[in-house]
């Protein structure tokens, strides 16, 4: 048996029973699914339930992976995508979020600097920078964890997506105006709210 | 220039997200729960695929079996219909020799003969359906033996034809001459008394079928 097999070579042998090629595969791809997950969702619950999803789907329904279509860990994620806007959907029926999630973001700005990140220390930065990420519509957030949190390239966010190359790069483009736009602070807003006033009493 | 900044330290700050979640993982007992559904659904699905091969072998012969018999029944159909004339014409094979060898001693049985066999004149009833089911072999072993001229097998009114799917018996009976005007035959009065003899078809439960009359 080769040393190093691929991944469609790990999915094969798991399909014709061997569990070492489930543990191999498990352990070489459970990290970016669980971490697509969680950034997708923000909930470690919901990061390992997708998870397990995802396998127990592979253990069951492998074969309809086509390496034509793409690479494994494409499928993956695909599938593990599939599962988490299942499971935000639920969740939002269980719990509506409406614009806290908004506000919670823009809540944790309290510079009135207007380059609020330049300030911050590095936890606050990406604590900031996450619940942005997580307040971003999904077909947004989805193309930003992908593409800038997973560092995978717009090819292959296209084929887990699929969709077109142009989509994902016009959807990153208008999820990273949206991030900039929620890690700006209220400030911004509260002076303009100021002018507009003054320029009616003028 | 702030936008360009803002840029900056945007990709700067998910860079760090990235690189502070990269370690993350899913927890280990995850494993161990994947691979004992493994190992569980190890023992069953070779089953199933099992039962699912012995499915599509049992459907396989199925369908092969299911066109076997309508190739069959096909074939049977086809026979049955030109059966009759076959049996006609087999009839007339087997009866013509004896009708041209045949003495006229009697002008009168001649007549009577004649009218039973003439081809025009003759009246064919249709035979049963299944009058292939007949023994052909004992029909023809019968006429070829004792050299008899004998009629196509004339129904009965009360006959089934499904009742001789099983099979039946023929007996020589001797009945008086005036029973071959019950059948539409021509009756020579000056023999009115004698008796013709005759082949009755029985059924497997004792009716009669069919009937022949024999010279």
């Amino acid at each position: 048996m080769d040393p190093n097999p691929n991944d469609i070579e790990l999915l094969r042998s798991m399909l014709a029973g061997d569990e070492g090629a489930l543990a191999l595969l498990y352990r070489r791809r459970q990290g970016s699914i669980y971490r697509f997950a969680l950034q997708m969702s923000g909930s470690k619950t919901i990061a390992e339930d997708v998870t397990q999803e995802v396998f127990l789907f592979l253990m069951r329904e492998g074969y309809v992976f086509d390496p034509a279509r793409g690479s494994v860990s494409a499928f993956l994620l695909g599938v593990a995508r599939n599962h988490v806007l299942r499971r935000l959907r639920v969740e939002q029926l269980l719990a509506p979020l409406g614009d806290d999630s908004d506000d919670d973001v823009q809540s944790l700005h309290p510079s009135t600097d207007l380059c609020p990140l330049e300030d911050l220390t590095r936890a606050e930065t990406i604590e900031s920078v996450r619940k942005a990420v997580l307040s971003l519509p999904s077909k947004y957030r989805e193309v930003v964890v992908l593409c800038e949190l997973q560092d995978i390239s717009y090819g292959e966010t296209a084929e887990i997506l699929g969709c077109a190359i142009g989509t994902v790069r016009s959807r990153l483009h208008r999820a990273r105006a949206l991030l900039l736009a929620k890690l700006r602070p209220p400030v911004e807003a509260e002076d303009a709210a100021t002018v507009k006033s003054a320029r009616c009493f003028a | 220039m702030n936008c360009e900044r803002d840029e900056e330290l945007l990709t700067r700050g998910l860079r760090a997200l990235a690189e502070e979640m990269e370690t993350l993982k899913a927890p280990d007992e995850l494993e161990t729960k994947l691979l004992e559904a493994f190992r569980a659904r190890a023992v069953v699905v070779p089953i199933a695929r099992k039962q699912l091969h012995s499915r599509y072998w049992l459907v396989a012969i199925a369908a092969m079996l299911l066109i076997a018999m309508s190739i069959v029944v096909v074939r049977w159909r086809a026979s049955d219909v030109n059966g009759p004339h076959q049996t006609v014409a087999q009839d007339a094979r087997q009866n013509k020799p004896d009708v041209i060898s045949k003495p006229s001693e009697d002008p009168v049985r001649d007549v009577e003969y004649q009218a039973v066999n003439a081809p025009g004149k003759r009246p064919v009833r249709k035979p049963p359906r299944h009058a292939a089911l007949r023994s052909p072999e004992n029909t023809q072993l019968a006429n070829h033996v004792t050299n008899e001229i004998a009629t196509d097998f004339i129904p009965l009114s009360y006959m089934n034809v499904a009742s001789l799917q099983d099979g039946g018996q023929i007996i020589r009976v001797e009945l008086p001459r005036s029973a071959l005007a019950n059948f539409g035959l021509p009756v020579n009065m000056d023999r009115y008394n004698e008796k013709v003899k005759a082949d009755v078809l029985l059924g497997v439960d004792g009716l009669a079928r069919a009937i022949r009359f024999v010279q």
